[in-house]
């Protein structure tokens, strides 16, 4: 709000409260001039504000709460505009009837804006009227943000105070019809008028009733929370039969019950509209409830005077009547409670805390399993793909007798039957309970309100009931509705006879349900017509329809004898018209739309009755005038098109004209396949719910295997409670009301790899960062499928060709390697084939496909593990001497890793991973990351070995190593020896490399050291070698006999080696100077230690050349990655006083302080003074602080004349002597530097 | 080497940084120096102390002078000391309150000549050394705000100045610094008592420089910002006396 506004609206006002009203003899009263209506207007403006200075002046008692508001109403609001106008005037507020700019008021009072105002009002306060009610009740304007109409959209964040914070929410403004009609003036006032009239009914109960009512329902919120939450969703479920078997008092008893619902169901619309938990809402809306029912206990009283069915009015009394009633009505409230304290994780926590609860949720881990076992959507869904896929097996089968019938030429005529079970489950399941056959009856999963009916008869959709109906509903329609439970076996024997049925009749079909197919009985017609299904011959045609309709007529009759249930037959001449000739069909009947009729029965069908024509497409139609199939003739196809799309405008437009160009049996390919839970997702942390999110992606990997197919895209969908719903949604692990989420990634590669598909999923809902406890449903589904080739027999499970290395060190493929080198000594394969692997991973190129090899060095290997190990020291150890270069290079390998399982530097017994995710390695405690950091390094260090070595250790000779072969031997020959002569041999070899064999620990061999020189950082372990590190690297320190060599090449080393090799630590520490070395040092150590290094830095950069560079005042830096700083010159060091480096004043005011106490009476030691002298001048000269000096001094002053009064010690006139000194010298020092003197 | 300002408005700078660059000790410094100079005029009387309303810098009630074209002068005189900062010019930064007679009463001097001299291209880049443990700008403010206070305290315990005297904002600059002479040209060359330089041609060269008493003031050592400050008295001011 612009202080423009303010300015424009403030002058508004002042205006109009300056104005007064004294009679009628104003100019506003004249008559305007023939032409003045702009006069006429602003007289009647004035006229207008004489009215309310009228009522102002008449309400002087009331509050001026609406004191500097200048309000507008715009449009239809409730209170209405004359009330709302008497509101603001008469509570000292100013009302402009007409808006002469949007300045001129300070708020806009409306209900709803037209988008085009709300663009317009954007960034003017626009106020719902129930602020103006409101702040009148309250007695004090209240804020008016709280009644916003416009909101910055319903993304966008807001700050808001909460509890004393600022956070930071999405807005959750609710809007709407019923919003306004459950807040608005009028419904309250009603209230209060029928609470009036119940009052008057039980006058003594009323308010006491309510208020402990309300107490109870806190306490039960917050004292026992989980029995409330959990016990309940049992308790809600009415035992059934009771609404069917109802009271003696029935009539009233249900009306009442009736009422109640109503009132229930209205309480449920209104928590979800409002979408808050807040006490005042609760409270509210047993209220808000109450007219409902208090009619209801009106309309009772009329009948049976004081029965207790007045009493309903409180909600206590309520639940007396009623108790499952009232518990199920708790269990909503009080969640709603605990989610003032409760985090939705520990809310989830408390609810699997019930071992029941656990079973049925994702606390139990064989949950998917039970799920999919259980679930009854998912029993059809998946029964039905069965169904499919058998079918299509079996059209498969039989097609190649039927190809040539079954195609025939475009344009000829069709006979399409589409055969349909009536309402199949219920009619199965009436045939274990035939006494209700001729009774409404419905199969459901149980009777309770939010049981789902699958399936309802005849008897009962006279009633109105209708399929995917709710019970509560239905058994409000109708009350003694027979419920019959699911009967799957039942099912599943019904449908397999009545496809037999179908199959047998020997047209080409295609299953749609358990219960329903299409058949294509084309060529079975054609052939009883004898024509080839063109001309115009009556005879054939009548031939042709008539045995269609026998063939539907016995089929019939043989799915009757078969199941016992009827079912009904459509048939026309494509799909289109076999589905509608079905409705009419039914129940249990057939029909033929011939094709003569067929134009015309369409155009009287509504075009909801159109195959995929339902709520959407027909809104869509509705609104641009469409009813009727025939309306949708009138419209061109271009029309529709724009109207519903490409796809779906042809589409009507064809269906109207009944044209349907689809197939029977025509294949629809797939294009996903997914696995997605929404129930019982309940989980206590976010490790929980990925692990489950792992299990499914293992379902989905199991249904991926069974279609055959892998997939290149995964979508992850994700259903998060609504900030608004409560935490129990209001069916019993139900998902509730969800926003949902959906992200998808392309992968590389199809795949079908669990882990893989596993490991991307847990990444899409790491992303979001949805707390775990607020996840109600997940789901991953797999799209851009690629079919698997047969040909690619064993590797279903990654499209990606591999190289193989062999079978025998082959893991399964996608599992993570765990290396195992520390623990596992008694079995040395396992490290071996992993770093075999490993080496395999990473110079795939180095192909080695043969069997045999890969089998051998990984014995060869493991056998060097043991000889390698340094704790063996074994006597052989320095027979290596000689060696071949093969050997060497593998014996490395393996000094390597042996000398990783020796140290244990990890210090960890647990086996730590070699390929370490880094976001699980953030998540570690700092402790065991450095572990892993540490291992890392090592083994990259290891790693870091150049391509030709490790590819040798894949080399023809893998054994030699483990002989330790001299290299002057061919192993080739010695292999082909008898195994005593090669210890002999070996034996005579030994005795004479022990003597120096001390010297190569690691044997070298010219193309090692290539290889090293290439790196020489990471194999040499220079860079370990500061003074800290000495000890620890002892063993490793015999390398560096071996680096040594690498200085010759190295043009920096070189520079090193010139260096004395005294130095040679000194100079280690200098090249990479470890921080926190470093900062433990001393301050000025660390200054030197740095300016040394920078000094032998500088002189390493520029080779020998003399150290000019660093005079210079600011010294180049090399450039560091990233950004480039600017490295500062050391600051000078501050002039420090005694040993202890005193530099700061408090620190010298205390030495002072110590040094004057000590030598109170004997007067200072002359070498102290001047030693304070000296830093003194200092101070002034080189630090150039004078102030300090100041301070000093007058803190010495200070002190001996403390000293002085307290009494009269010897020392007084010895150090009276001394301040005088200390001051000469200083101000000598000032003077030095050219100032006047100070002031001491 | 001391010269005095013209005037040429400019728009206040924007908030300074923490001292990490070249540009932000110069910033800081500049904002200082105002705050400084109004202090001093403040605590000094030489405008009516009616003329000046309180403000805050460095969470510190200050004074400040409302008169447009003081604020004005202020503003251009610090704004064209910048020039001579970024060029690593300025040694110190004085200012010198004169007598009506024109002989020099007080030297404010705020001596920078610790400053890092940074080449003006570097003067974005950052110090590589996190500002040496002055990362926090309100560590820094801390120490500006002991300085001012100290200012005032010192100005108001001397003794006070004769009717009518004036003042300028003088800069010393660095032996090897080049003076700042071209078009335009903010800075003139001040009298010869008050310059720095070789005494041997005139006795007046440097007469007044470092005064007859001095009253140190604060060193402020934040991070790189390293500014020591004292007051100077000069002959003229007790020869009345």
């Amino acid at each position: 709000m612009g202080s423009r506004l303010e300015k424009n609206s403030a002058s508004v006002r002042k205006r109009i409260e300056a104005h007064t009203f004294e009679d009628e003899e104003g100019d506003e009263y004249e008559g305007s001039k023939f032409g003045g209506f702009d006069d006429y207007f602003r007289r009647k403006k004035i006229k207008l504000q004489n009215l309310d200075a009228e009522i102002r002046s008449s309400s002087l008692g009331n509050p001026k709460i609406f004191r500097g508001v200048v309000a507008h109403v715009n449009g239809y609001t409730q209170p209405s505009l004359n009330d709302l106008h008497h509101l603001i005037v008469t509570h000292g507020g100013v009302f402009m009837q007409y808006l002469d700019g949007k300045t001129t008021v300070t708020h806009i009072i409306a209900s709803n804006l037209t988008p085009r105002k709300a663009i317009e009002f954007r960034r003017y306060r626009i106020v719902k009227p129930a602020w103006i009610v409101d702040s009148v009740e309250a007695g004090k304007l209240l804020p008016w943000d709280a009644y916003r109409v416009l909101d910055e959209g319903s993304g966008q964040r807001q700050l808001a105070f909460e509890s004393g914070k600022i956070v930071s929410q999405a807005s959750t403004l609710q809007r709407g019809y019923k919003d306004q009609m459950n807040h608005s003036w009028y419904t309250s006032q009603v209230k209060s008028l029928a609470e009036g009239i119940a009052d008057d009914d039980t006058p003594p109960t009323w308010g006491t009733v309510t208020a402990t009512s309300k107490s109870t329902a806190y306490e039960g919120g917050s004292a026992e929370p989980t029995g409330m939450g959990m016990e309940s969703p049992c308790k809600a479920e009415p035992i059934p039969g009771e609404s069917l078997n109802p009271p003696g008092s029935f009539e009233v008893t249900s009306s009442l019950e009736d009422a109640l619902m109503d009132a229930a169901m209205e309480e449920d619309d209104a928590r979800y509209q409002l979408g808050k938990e807040g006490i005042s809402q609760r409270v509210e809306t047993p209220r808000e409830a109450s007219p409902v029912v208090t009619t209801a206990s009106l309309t009772g009283n009329s009948i049976i005077p004081g029965s207790p069915s007045s009493k309903p009015i409180s909600p206590l009394i309520q639940t007396e009547t009623t108790p499952h009633k009232r518990s199920s009505k708790l269990e909503d409230v009080s969640p709603s409670k605990k989610a003032r304290v409760l985090t939705a994780e520990e809310h989830n926590a408390i609810l699997l805390a019930d071992p029941n609860i656990r079973k049925s949720s994702t606390g139990n881990p064989e949950f998917l399993k039970q799920y999919y076992s259980e679930s009854r959507l998912h029993h059809l869904s998946t029964w039905k793909a069965d169904l499919k896929s058998r079918f299509q097996q079996m059209a498969a089968e039989k097609s190649a007798s039927q190809k040539q019938l079954s195609k025939p030429k475009p344009g000829s005529r069709c006979y399409i039957m589409h055969v349909d079970f009536d309402s199949f489950f219920c009619a199965v399941s009436l045939k274990s309970a035939p006494e209700y056959v001729d009774k409404p009856a419905v199969v459901a999963h149980g009777s309770g309100n939010e049981s789902e009916i699958a399936s309802c008869n005849y008897p009962a959709r006279a009633f109105g009931v209708k399929n995917g109906m709710w019970m509560k509903g239905a058994l409000k329609l109708c009350p003694n509705l027979k419920v019959l439970p699911y009967d799957f076996p039942a099912y599943e024997e019904a449908s397999e006879k009545f496809y037999e049925a179908i199959l047998d009749v020997g047209g080409i079909v295609q299953s749609v349900s358990v219960d329903e197919a299409l058949v294509d009985i084309t060529s079975l017609c054609l052939a009883a017509g004898g024509s080839a299904g063109f001309g115009l011959s009556q005879g054939s045609i009548y031939r042709e329809q008539e045995k269609a309709d026998s063939i539907a007529q016995s089929l019939r009759d043989r799915i009757k004898n078969a199941t016992g249930c009827s079912v009904s037959v459509g048939i026309g001449g494509n799909i289109l018209l076999a589905k509608v000739a079905l409705r009419k069909a039914k129940p249990a009947g057939q029909y033929h739309l011939k094709p003569e009729e067929a134009l015309d029965f369409l155009a009287e069908l509504s075009v909801k009755d159109l195959p995929g024509v339902a709520y959407s497409i027909g809104g869509k139609l509705e609104e641009i005038g469409v009813k009727f199939v025939k309306d949708v003739r009138q419209l061109t196809k271009d029309r529709l098109i724009t109207v519903l799309g490409p796809k779906t405008g042809e589409k009507i437009w064809d269906y109207s004209r009944g044209i349907d160009r689809t197939e029977v049996g025509q294949q629809v390919v797939r294009k996903s396949v997914s696995a997605e839970i929404n129930w019982g997702i309940r989980f206590t942390s976010q490790a929980e719910a990925e692990e489950f999110v792992q299990k499914l992606c293992i379902e989905l990997k199991q249904r991926l295997v069974d279609q055959r197919v892998k997939g290149r895209q995964l979508t992850m969908k994700i259903k998060k409670r609504a900030g608004d719903a409560p935490l129990d949604p209001p069916k019993h692990l139900g998902h509730g009301k969800c926003d949902t989420y959906s992200k998808s990634i392309v992968l590389g590669v199809a795949t079908n790899n669990a882990e893989k598909i596993g490991k991307e999923a847990i990444s899409i809902l790491r992303s979001y960062a949805f707390a775990a406890g607020d996840l109600r449903g997940l789901g991953v589904q797999m799209t851009k499928l690629d079919p698997i080739k047969p040909s690619s027999n064993a590797l279903a499970d990654g499209s990606q060709r591999r190289i193989n290395f062999g079978a025998p060190a082959a893991p399964p493929l996608g599992k993570e390697i765990i290396e195992d080198l520390i623990d596992d000594p008694v079995t040395p394969k396992k490290p071996k084939t992993s770093s075999i692997r490993r080496d395999e991973s990473k110079f795939e190129a180095s192909d080695d496909s043969d069997p045999t090899t890969s089998q051998k060095p990984k014995w060869v290997t493991a056998q060097h593990l043991d000889n390698g190990d340094p704790i063996h020291d074994s006597p052989q150890k320095p027979r290596a001497t000689p060696i071949h270069p093969a050997a060497a290079i593998t014996r490395s390998n393996a000094a390597d890793q042996s000398a990783k399982k020796f140290l244990n530097l990890t210090g960890t017994q647990f086996i730590i991973p070699s390929q370490i995710d880094p976001d699980v390695l953030a998540e570690l405690p700092q402790d065991i990351r450095s572990k892993l950091m540490n291992q890392a390094k090592r083994s990259s260090m290891s790693r870091g070995q150049s391509p030709a070595t490790k590819s040798r250790s894949q080399s023809p000779f893998p054994e030699a190593p483990n002989r330790q072969i001299p290299p002057d031997l061919d192993p080739e020959v010695f292999e082909s020896l008898p195994e005593e002569l090669k210890a002999e041999v070996l034996a005579s070899y030994s005795s004479n490399t022990v003597a120096h064999g001390t010297r190569n620990l690691l044997p070298q061999s010219p193309r090692k050291i290539r290889g090293l020189n290439a790196n020489p950082k990471k194999t040499t372990p220079t860079k370990k070698r500061g003074l800290l590190f000495r000890g620890r690297n002892n063993k490793q320190e015999a390398h560096s006999t071996l680096t040594q060599a690498n200085f010759v090449t190295n043009k920096k080393d070189a520079v090193e080696q010139a260096n004395d090799q005294a130095t040679d630590s000194e100079d280690y520490v200098s090249e990479t100077l470890d921080p926190e070395f470093l900062s433990a040092l001393p301050e000025d150590m660390r200054q030197e230690i740095i300016d040394e290094h920078r000094r032998k830095r500088l002189a390493k950069k520029g080779g020998l050349v003399a150290p000019a560079a660093t005079r210079k005042p600011r010294p180049s830096e090399p450039v560091l990655p990233g950004q480039r700083k600017l490295q500062l010159p050391p600051r000078e060091r501050r002039p420090t006083f005694t040993t202890q480096q005193l530099t700061t004043l408090p620190q010298l005011r205390d030495a002072l302080s110590a040094w004057h106490e000590g030598f109170a009476d004997d007067g200072p030691h002359p070498d102290d003074v001047s030693a304070l002298e000296r830093y003194l001048k200092r101070v002034v000269l080189d630090e150039l602080d004078m102030e300090k000096v100041v301070g000093v001094v007058k803190w010495l002053e200070w002190l001996i004349d403390e000293s002085n009064e307290s009494n009269e010690s010897n020392g007084s006139g010895a150090w009276a002597k001394v301040l005088r000194d200390i001051k000469e010298h200083v101000q000598s020092a000032v003077q030095e530097r050219g100032l006047g003197r100070l002031e001491l | 080497m001391a010269s005095s300002a013209s005037a040429s408005a400019s728009a206040p700078p924007p908030p300074t940084p923490i001292l990490n660059t070249a540009l932000s000790l110069h910033r800081t410094l500049t904002d200082f120096l105002t705050v400084a100079i109004h202090t001093i005029l403040y605590t000094r009387s030489l405008y009516p102390q009616t003329t000046f309303l309180t403000s805050r810098a460095y969470n510190l009630p200050v004074h400040q002078n409302r008169h447009p074209a003081v604020c004005a002068w202020i503003n251009s005189a610090v704004t064209s000391l910048t020039p001579l900062l970024s060029s690593n010019a300025a040694k110190r930064v004085v200012i010198v309150i004169y007598s009506p007679q024109l002989e020099v009463l007080e030297r404010y001097i705020f001596d920078i000549s610790r400053f890092p001299v940074i080449s003006e291209k570097e003067k974005l880049t950052e110090f590589a050394d996190e500002t040496r443990g002055m990362s926090n700008i309100t560590d820094v403010e801390e120490q500006l705000r002991a300085t001012i206070r100290r200012l005032e305290y010192a100005g108001s315990k001397m003794a006070p100045l004769p009717e009518k005297c004036t003042y300028t904002l003088a800069v010393e600059l660095r032996d090897e610094a080049e003076p700042p002479i071209g078009h335009p040209q903010p800075w003139v060359p001040s009298e010869p008592s008050l310059q720095t330089g070789e005494k041997g041609e005139s006795e007046i060269i440097g007469r007044d420089l470092g005064g007859v008493r001095s009253t140190p003031v604060r060193l402020v050592a934040a991070g790189d910002f390293v500014l020591e400050a004292w007051i100077e008295e000069g002959k003229a001011k007790f020869d009345g006396d």
